[in-house]
């Protein structure tokens, strides 16, 4: 199936949407690389969805231009757009059979019988739906229903594939599977792909790129890793994981870097903040603190909670300064299980990719 | 449990207590049903033979039993069948409660009605046995054969553009974005807050002989509105209401996912309203179009009204009974009208059961706004003025009607009309006792049954549930012809009381309040009565102070509903009011035909401002308006 696939990039520009008074999207640009796939994360009500809808034609933007592959689609019906969508309620049509469901895109575009049927085998094998063609959707599992969307979708060879939150109906164990299922179906046919998700672990996992929005606005895009090491701001810190952010005192800072004092230890920081004048603070991710018996450092603190997961061990501990920090401890040896109240001091890390403010 | 081993002496077990108490119950059913044997059997003295010995005549009595063996070998079986099991014997509320029920249902729904199909097969009054003969005489009489042509073509008329129009009101009214749609909701569903024929009787004033609009505005002499042209429109504009009400519940709950994933996959508009859109509303629309042909042909006052002579069944069965008094006649003719019915509502019945694609899944964005062309949505929105002004003129002629002189002839403002009222003050008494009655009573019963049928498990709860419901089907014609033949004779003579109009109503206009109820009851949480059980309370007491609360908004529902329909209701009072039980609609109807229109609009105007003041306290009462209290 892979070959027949010609896909293209996904460009917006400016896009904006506003209900009434409310600027649900606002000023979106953001460029998708034909062939990779990007998550859209973030809170609910930050515009992600609206903004997939777009892209698809539900909503007609307030302002602002989708550009797929060359064409502007703005202005394009749905029906005319080379989208396919796969819903977070799966949609499958309640009077269809999986069979009927899965050619649906492609009798509504009067395919030749005869390739229709090859077609919607296809299909039906790449998902492994072998056998469940003639039952109706609910006689599926959830998992099984998602594998339908997913042809559905896919048969109408779509130039770009939307994923609006497609495995918030499933439950842990089976979500994870499908996420990397997902994944390396859209490597295999390398289909342009924007997916929707509020789960920062998904997000991280399926997308090569992950776009960050907060209030209507996109507020970083980058690759995972990126994201998690360099933060755009306080709000991309505390969403990407657990983060502690303190304030800092600056004491140096050029174009090569900064050093800033926190908690009496001095830190590197690789980028300089934007404004060392201003509010600086830093992101000391609670797995790159280290927490031992009380006198081994120079950072006293006391322990005011314990949880024990498994892994790690993670801890909130509070400094003489008062400043609460979580710290998490990996695979935790059983002299390394402090109890509420003792003292223990903390090891900070000597180097920081980057300072927020 | 613990109550009881405070009042028994502690040397009985638990179990020998249960023992004691089930047997006692026991021997309360079989004194009851004993009870029950003796006012269904009765031996009377009838006189057999006169001798004449010289100067004295001799007369010889028999002895003869006079009753309903066969209503009480169906009461024993209907007590004695939930014993069989031995859950329920287990369970002795659940045990009482069903049994009551089918006690009901047995008596008042299935008796009546048996009664008319065994009528209909009798050669005579006094004839035992099966016969064919009153259908042979049916078969022989030309208008029968044209009564029920007519009907059949009216009903499929009717229920055609009924459920085309309502099907397109409910959409524009639901899934465009058309202006006023919150007065269009109400001004377009307004007739089903008022008697039918009340509707006929408006109609005639504005297109009327002397009609407002054709005559005093179009000058229009030769119209003429009474005949079959009259009573579609009458129909059509007194069963597009409900038909809007069905389809708008189901258009409201399409997930507005399914059409975007349609348009998605590239369906363009017309391709997704046909491959998706009407598919999923079909069960409903189809059983709008049944519950309309039921309607229609079990319609009996606006035929009667407005038909100008067409002869149709419901009021042929009138005129069999009540002006020749042929009860067998008149009974096999009922038959007629019940088959078509009974059909059409096991084919709806079947319909729901299978193909129902509501489903309502959490989060699911449904209703939204589908952007039309401006032309088609224009001419929507056009139909709904329509619609809406025919409404408001329809009602506005019988509120004016009521305070002119003469309607037609002289449009002078008088109180006259009003003051006219007050002789119908004692049926006005007499319907409102009815109506209460039916109302609480069936209020009652429908809760009642709503908890068996939704949150018991009994065998043959299916059964129960369909003996309920299926008086739904049920011509007030039919109804009355039954309950007549089946309580108009010793040991009853009900006939005449208020009690056998009060029952009847009562159980007639039941299937809605179940319905009502039942949904009240599937929304409520079984987590909560179970842990009310499990903190220890009894089921009584659990649906006392659990249940009961919660379900007490559907309850008051259903007692207004019923109350409504009983106030509006003309096709089975006619059979069973006498002179001193004589209803406001019986009155009502005879004005109609007999008195000047302005007198008669009074009498309109003064039942739809009752209904109005019965919605206003529903609507204190529940929060509810009266949309949803017509909701099926």
């Amino acid at each position: 199936m892979s070959e027949v696939f010609s896909t293209a990039s996904i460009r917006l520009e400016n896009l904006s949407k506003h209900f009434d008074l409310v600027k649900a999207v606002d000023e979106v640009s953001l460029e998708v690389e034909a062939g990779t796939l990007v998550c859209l994360l973030g809170p609910s009500g930050c515009g992600k969805t609206t903004t997939l809808r777009m892209i698809a034609g539900f909503e007609e933007p307030t302002m602002g231009r989708v550009f797929i592959g060359t064409d502007d689609v703005t202005n394009v019906p749905p029906y005319a757009r080379p989208t396919a969508m796969v819903f977070q309620s799966y949609a499958l049509f309640p009077h269809m059979s999986i069979q009927d469901n899965i050619a649906y895109g492609l009798r509504a575009r009067r395919t030749p019988r005869a390739e229709i049927k090859t077609r919607v085998q296809d299909a039906v094998a790449l998902m492994e739906l072998q056998g469940h063609e003639k039952k109706s959707p609910p006689q599926l599992s959830g998992g099984q229903q998602q594998r339908v969307a997913l042809a559905r979708a896919l048969v109408i060879r779509p130039k770009v594939l939307l994923f609006d939150e497609p495995l918030s109906n499933l439950d842990a164990q089976l979500r994870v599977r499908m996420r990397s299922e997902i994944r390396a179906l859209q490597r295999q046919l390398g289909i342009t792909s924007v997916y929707v998700t509020h789960d920062q672990e998904e997000a991280f996992s399926i997308g090569d790129q992950v776009a960050i929005m907060n209030k209507g606005k996109l507020i970083q895009l980058g690759r995972p890793r990126d994201l998690y090491r360099q933060p755009a701001d306080r709000f991309v810190a505390e969403f990407v994981g657990v983060s502690n952010i303190v304030p800092v005192e600056v004491l140096e800072s050029n174009a090569n870097g900064a050093t800033v004092r926190v908690l009496g230890q001095t830190i590197r920081s690789r980028r300089p903040p934007q404004d060392p004048q201003g509010q600086v603070s830093i992101v000391l991710r609670p797995e790159a603190l280290i927490i031992e018996k009380a006198g081994q450092t120079e950072v006293p603190a006391r322990v005011l909670t314990m949880a024990f997961t498994g892994p790690i061990a993670r801890y909130t501990v509070a400094a003489d300064d008062d400043t609460v920090l979580t710290v998490d401890l990996p695979n935790p040896s059983p002299d390394q299980f402090f109890s509420e109240g003792t003292a223990v001091s903390l090891q900070l890390p000597p180097e920081v990719p980057a300072l927020l403010g | 449990m613990a109550n009881n081993l405070l009042s028994l002496p502690q040397r009985w077990s638990a179990q020998q207590q249960r023992r004691i108490a089930f047997a006692a119950l026991i021997l309360v059913e079989v004194l009851l049903l004993v009870f029950i044997g003796t006012q269904l059997f009765q031996v009377q003295a009838v006189e057999d033979y006169r001798q004449t010995v010289g100067d004295t005549e001799i007369v010889h009595f028999r002895n003869e039993i006079v009753g309903d063996p066969p209503l009480l070998v169906l009461i024993a079986i209907g007590l004695g069948l939930p014993l069989a099991s031995k859950r329920l014997r287990r369970e002795p509320v659940l045990l009482v409660t069903l049994q009551a029920a089918i006690l009901g249902l047995v008596v008042f729904v299935l008796w009546p009605l048996a009664q008319v199909f065994v009528e209909g097969f009798k050669a005579g009054q006094e004839a035992a046995g099966f016969s064919l003969i009153q259908f042979e005489k049916l078969l022989a009489m030309p208008m029968v054969a044209r009564a029920s042509r007519n009907t059949l073509l009216i009903g499929a008329i009717t229920a055609t553009l009924s459920t085309l129009v309502g099907t397109l009101i409910a959409y524009t009214l639901t899934l465009t974005d058309v202006p006023w749609k919150r007065w269009l909701r109400i001004l377009t569903i307004l007739p089903l807050v008022s008697p039918p024929f009340a509707v006929s009787f408006a109609i005639i004033l504005l297109f009327g002989r002397r009609g407002l609009i054709t005559y005093d505005l179009l000058h229009i002499t030769q119209y003429n509105i009474y005949g079959p042209q009259g009573i579609v429109f009458v129909q059509l504009v007194s069963e597009i209401p409900l038909a809007a009400l069905i389809l708008s519940a189901v258009f409201a709950s399409i997930s507005r996912d399914l059409e975007e994933a349609a348009e998605d996959l590239g369906g363009r508009p017309l391709y997704v309203l046909r491959t998706v859109t009407f598919p999923l509303v079909t069960p409903a629309i189809l059983t709008a179009a049944l519950l309309n042909f039921i309607s229609s042909i079990s319609d009996f006052g606006n035929p009667m009204l407005i038909g100008g002579g067409y002869q149709m069944l419901a009021p042929q069965a009138f005129i069999q009974l009540i002006e020749l008094f042929d009860l067998q006649l008149g009974a096999a003719l009922a038959m007629l009208l019940v088959i078509p019915a009974l059909a059409a509502f096991l084919l709806q019945h079947w319909i729901t059961s299978r193909r129902s694609y509501v489903t309502v899944t959490s989060g699911a964005r449904t209703g939204h706004i589908r952007p039309l062309p401006g032309w088609i949505k224009w001419s929507l929105f056009s139909l709904c003025i329509f619609m809406a002004i025919l409404n408001v003129l329809l009602y506005g002629s019988i509120f004016v009607g009521a305070a002119v002189k003469t309607w037609g002839f002289d449009f002078t403002p008088t109180l006259r009309n009003i003051y006219g009222l007050g002789s119908a003050l004692p049926m006005l008494k007499n319907s409102l006792i009815v109506s209460v009655g039916s109302g609480v009573l069936g209020g009652v019963i429908g809760i009642m049954l709503a908890w068996l049928v939704a949150r018991q498990k009994f065998p043959g709860r299916g059964a129960l549930d369909f003996s309920a419901t299926v008086m739904y089907a049920i011509p007030g014609t039919v109804v009355g012809i039954g309950y007549i033949i089946a309580f108009n004779a010793a040991p009853y003579f009900w006939t005449g009381t208020f009690l056998i109009i009060i029952v009847a109503y009562a159980f007639r206009r039941l299937p809605v309040g179940l319905r009502t109820s039942i949904a009240a009851q599937k929304q409520i949480d079984p987590v909560l009565e179970e842990a009310s059980l499990d903190l220890g309370a009894s089921r009584l007491r659990t649906f006392t102070r659990i249940t009961f609360p919660l379900l007490s908004r559907a309850f008051f529902a259903g007692v207004i509903y019923i109350f409504i329909r009983s106030m509006t209701d003309l096709s089975a009072a006619v059979f069973l009011n006498s002179g001193r039980t004589q209803l406001f609609t019986v009155r009502m109807f005879r004005v109609m035909i007999t008195g000047t229109p302005s007198e008669a609009a009074a009498f309109a105007a003064l039942l739809i401002v009752i209904i109005l003041i019965a919605l206003a306290i529903l609507g204190k009462v529940t929060g509810k308006s009266f949309v949803d209290l017509f909701r099926i």
